[in-house]
């Protein structure tokens, strides 16, 4: 029987010990997902298999704790509330590596609201157990007493009136409770400080300290010019017959010549797209690990996520790679105004796109990051009127916001914005939401804001809204502009700074 | 012999009068332009005349498809001018014009390096240098370059201080200022425009208004003397007093409006008072002078009005009664300032003292409208129907008018009818009243009645749609919209737009999609397309709208 005892004692330790193990390698795997994001591929491999084994995992556990001779309520509680946190990583994950970006965002929050509930639910369960043992102590110690007759009232005004003053927040006959309803009060205070715990532990994880984000455009160099597209003209000489015009045999006379367009030949371009020295399409800032970015803008209010996640975003970073040659991440991305404040000054995104077609409701703190993006991270958000004159409106508002000494002004067709790579004599819109002229807001001759008045993402979709392809080529054309924009400006920044260093 | 030499002479004569008559055309043409455009993209008159012929050809080609703002094909004409006659006196302003073409077609960066530069490279002695000199920063400022328009616009003012581009750089300098929230520099522009600049026809406008701001600015605050000497370089002495109260009632009702400030601006209430009261004409021997002298009494009564001190308005209205007795003016002045702090009997005792008893009536009867008080309004516009045959038509309408804001709309019908039979010659006018407020009664089968008796189509036939929509008569609203559609082009797109939402309205789904689509379709650069689109992605999560379009 004790060998038993052991030999199952022994198990148990093994398999805490495994539990401790496989706990610390999801939690390397979460800090390597969440904000190391170190890509090698055999990191990404041992990640995946890390997550997946979670379900497995969490399912032997559940059945485990919920096994008839094991059955015990705390323990299964406390087992469901690993599993979900598991679980719902998993699920994030899961939508994340299938680029669903709209389940994973919704899965992101609503998880973050249930473990808020379950996190106030074991603080409840610890605040009442607590303050039941206090109780119980107390009575033990008041039964060691002689037996005084006392109605509850009076008890517990002698509670408050011995000489021992309580401080402790679970004993609920704390001082600080007061004398009348002090169970309510212990309960108030224990559901106001786990919120606010919970509050300055989202912020830490999302926001605050440990979560520095970097961009790191992709390396090489090129020419901030125009796309000059050669045409390669071949001239066939044929022989040349000397007839007689006056000879007894009859000549066909062959054409002088002729001229074939070798148009397989013509679509080679005439340089490299990016800016700066280096080898390959690229930008001289960057790192031979970076890649071109495309991050959409969440904000509150409104409709930040139209048409996200259905191939609007995802298309253009395609057509972007596929244009310019240079490297593109695989999937589009989405951040927080307040997240923008998590990138370093020299590793910010250069671009990025806010879209939508309802209001913009930005508080001042968001207002400040915003600024500090554009101008001192040296950013430019590309703004698109999703769908409505007010939307024009909020957004013409929101910049009056950020940048309150910068007018906004019509971009000419012969703007450096509309000429490179692609040339483009006329602004393509899909419909004239905020009118049929692009907006642009400059800092010191500097575009820090691209405002497209006519739902250019629309044209960026699968089936491009029904538009005609000039028009959606346009627009694509007219999309690599402006990151390419943003990019050579980011680039020619980073540059003039390493001068100054120098 | 004799006679050929009559003849020629008359020839050379016809030439001489030909070519004066296109001359005089020409400057009519110019004089007319130069009436309503910027004068510096103007040719003046001598220089016409110096051009040759073909070259007057060329240029007048280029400047008509200016005027029609064909600037497309005015930039090639312009173009073909230059390739042509380069040597020609007119080349500058070929150049000029053509950049002015660049700038209108959005292309600000290639009319600055290729247009307005080329003419200070080549041509820097020409006039249009001196244009092309401000335009440069005129560009740089409308495109948000606005450290390059700063810089091209001090290069105006140091190099030409005396030109008209000077007051043109200096007004979009206190633009930049605005931009910028400088207000030093703005103030030491304004001075500079309405102190230093000569004032001429082109300038004045500019002047004027800079000496106003800078008036504003300054009795706001409360440098009273140099704000009057600011509007002293724009209004003569007989203007100054009405225009000094006018400039300075804002600032001090500002002023007056907040605790913190009110004392400010109650001193510069008061200082206003003393310097009107210094110039009070003394002289009331004629009609004119006292009307003079009473100006300057209603001025000092504004100035108190606008400081907020109600005494001091009653003060001085009882002041200058004993002086310069009652009249109309007086009376509708002191009604006017009792309404505005919602004192509507007193007014109307005033408006009652009338010597018009029609004017007095139709006073009374509009501050009872701004009440709300409906009834003691159509009672106050019916006795000036008793009392003033002769505008009849003009206060039954009053009464019509009173009676649709106050929602009673049988008796607003009642009327128009009666105008209708008495007053034909507006008869269109009362038709589509009395269709309007069966409209609003919700009498939507009389609407309909009588908006097809009116000529204003389209808009009798919206109208007409709307009402029929109202009462669920889809397919005939859709009728009429399409008739819209076809009949008025300018009214399309809505139509268009409506046809979609009744098609929802009744249920068919498939045509109201049908018919937004044709709105993105149809009219895709049209603000209507904008909203099908949305509606269309919104309502019918659909993203295929057809619309897309290029704005070059």
């Amino acid at each position: 029987m004790e060998a038993a005892n052991n030999r199952a004692l022994q198990i148990s330790r093994r398999a805490a010990q495994l539990i401790c193990a496989y706990a610390v390698i999801w939690l390397l795997c979460l800090a390597n997902w969440m904000w190391i994001q170190f890509e090698a591929s055999v990191v990404s491999w041992l990640q995946a298999i890390v997550f997946v084994a979670s379900l497995p995992i969490s399912i032997s556990w559940i059945r485990w704790a919920t096994r008839p001779s094991q059955r015990q309520t705390q323990l299964v509680c406390f087992v469901l509330t690993v599993a979900y946190v598991l679980l719902w990583h998993l699920g994030v994950f899961s939508f994340d590596a299938v680029e669903w970006d709209v389940p994973r965002t919704h899965l992101a929050r609503v998880g973050t609201a249930g473990l808020f509930f379950v996190g106030l639910a074991w603080s409840i369960w610890a605040v009442e157990r607590a303050s039941q043992v206090h109780e119980s102590r107390r009575r033990s110690g008041q039964s060691e007493l002689p037996i005084v007759r006392a109605t509850p009232a009076t008890s517990r005004a002698g509670d408050v009136q011995s000489d021992q003053r309580i401080n402790n927040p679970f004993d609920p006959s704390a001082w600080y409770y007061g004398r009348r309803n002090a169970k309510l009060n212990q309960s108030v205070t224990a559901l106001s400080g786990y919120s606010v715990a919970f509050l300055i532990l989202f912020l830490i994880f999302t926001q605050m300290g440990g979560c520095q984000e970097l961009y790191e455009m992709p390396a090489g160099g090129g020419q901030q010019q125009t796309i000059a597209q050669t045409l390669k003209v071949q001239k066939v000489i044929k022989k040349k017959f000397v007839v007689n015009p006056f000879s007894a045999i009859s000549f066909k006379v062959p054409p002088i010549d002729e001229v074939k367009l070798q148009l397989t030949e013509i679509t080679e371009h005439a340089y490299t797209v990016g800016y700066g020295e280096g080898a390959g399409a690229g930008f001289a800032g960057g790192t031979p690990k970076g890649q071109v970015r495309f991050i959409r803008l969440e904000y509150a209010g409104g409709d930040w996520d139209q048409d996200f996640g259905i191939g609007a975003d995802v298309n253009m970073l395609i057509e972007y790679g596929i244009r310019t040659k240079q490297k593109v991440a695989k999937q589009t991305e989405s951040r927080t105004v307040g997240q923008l404040k998590n990138f370093l000054p020299e590793k910010s995104p250069p671009m990025v796109y806010l879209t939508g077609q309802r209001n913009i409701s930005i508080s001042d703190s968001e207002v400040k990051v915003l600024r500090e993006y554009v101008i001192d991270k040296h950013g430019m958000i590309f703004g698109d009127n999703g769908g409505s004159g007010h939307f024009h409106n909020q957004f013409v508002g929101l910049m009056r916001r950020v940048l309150p000494n910068v007018r906004p002004s019509k971009i000419p067709l012969d703007d450096s914005i509309h000429r490179i790579p692609f040339q483009i004599p006329f602004l393509p819109y899909v419909a004239p939401h905020g009118g049929k002229d692009a907006l642009g807001w400059r800092v010191d001759g500097r575009l820090v804001c691209y405002y497209h008045p006519g739902d250019i993402g629309d044209a960026w979709t699968d089936d491009h809204s029904g538009v005609s392809p000039e028009i959606y080529e346009a627009c694509y054309q007219l999309g690599t502009n402006v990151i390419f924009y943003a990019h050579s400006e980011y680039s020619k920044w980073l540059a003039s700074r390493q001068q100054k260093a120098k | 012999m004799a006679g050929l030499a009559t003849t020629e002479s008359k020839v050379r004569q016809m030439k001489s009068i030909s070519a004066n008559l296109v001359v005089a055309f020409l400057a009519c043409i110019v004089l007319t332009r130069s009436a309503y455009a910027e004068p510096l993209d103007q040719l003046p008159l001598e220089r016409w005349k110096e051009l040759r012929e073909v070259e007057r050809y060329q240029l007048n080609i280029a400047e008509k498809y200016y005027r029609e703002k064909n600037f497309k094909v005015a930039l090639s004409e312009y173009e073909k001018f230059l390739t042509l006659y380069e040597q020609s006196d007119g080349a500058a302003y070929s150049q000029l014009k053509w950049s002015l073409c660049l700038i209108e077609l959005r292309r600000q960066n290639t009319a600055i390096k290729e247009g307005f530069q080329s003419i200070l490279d080549y041509w820097p002695d020409a006039p249009e240098a001196v244009a092309a000199g401000y335009y440069i920063g005129r560009a740089y400022k409308d495109i948000g370059e606005v450290r390059k328009a700063k810089k091209a616009y001090q290069e105006v003012l140091e190099n030409h201080p005396k030109h008209l581009v000077a007051v043109y750089a200096t007004v979009d300098l206190i633009d930049i200022a605005s931009i910028d929230d400088d207000v030093d520099d703005r103030v030491k522009l304004w001075r500079r425009l309405a102190f230093d600049f000569e004032r001429t026809r082109e300038s004045k406008n500019h002047c004027v208004a800079a000496s106003q701001q800078l008036a504003a600015y300054l009795f706001e605050n409360g440098s009273f003397e140099e704000a009057v000497k600011a509007l002293a370089t724009t209004y003569p002495e007989d203007q100054l007093v009405a225009q000094v109260a006018s400039f300075s009632r804002g600032p001090i009702s500002r002023l007056t409006g907040n605790d913190e400030t009110r004392s400010k601006g109650e001193q510069i209430a008061d200082k206003g008072v003393a310097w009107i009261r210094q110039r009070i004409p003394t002289d009331r021997s004629t009609d004119e002078a006292k009307q003079a002298a009473l100006q300057h009494w209603y001025a000092m009564a504004d100035l108190h009005a606008a400081s907020r001190r109600e005494d001091k308005v009653a003060g001085t209205y009882e002041q200058l009664s004993k002086s310069f007795g009652t009249n109309d003016t007086t009376l509708q002045r002191l009604g006017d300032w009792y309404k505005s702090i919602t004192k509507y009997d007193q007014a109307r005792a005033q408006y009652a003292k009338f010597g018009n008893k029609i004017e007095a009536q139709n006073q009374i009867a509009y501050s009872y409208r701004q009440q709300q008080n409906y009834d003691a309004a159509v009672q106050a516009y019916q006795r000036n129907v008793a009392s003033d045959p002769e505008n009849q038509a003009r206060w039954s309408s009053e009464v019509g008018n009173a009676y649709r804001e106050a929602r009673k709309y049988d008796q607003a019908i009642a009327v128009y009818n009666e105008l209708l039979k008495t007053d034909g010659e507006n008869a269109e006018k009362w038709l589509w009243l009395i269709a309007t407020s069966y409209r609003d009664a919700g009498k939507h089968k009389e609407a309909i009645g009588y908006y097809r008796q009116c000529n204003n189509f389209p808009s009798n036939y919206s109208e007409m749609a709307a009402c029929h929509r109202a009462m669920k008569d889809f397919g005939e609203a859709v009728i009429l919209y399409n008739q819209v559609v076809g009949g008025a082009p300018n009214s399309a797109p809505w139509a268009m737009l409506q046809i979609g939402y009744t098609q929802e309205q009744a249920g068919k789904k498939e045509a109201a999609i049908r018919a937004f689509q044709q709105v993105c379709k149809n009219f895709p650069k049209d603000r209507y397309a904008s909203q099908a689109h949305a509606h269309l992605q919104t309502k019918y999560k659909i993203t295929v709208t057809l619309g897309g379009a290029k704005d070059e």
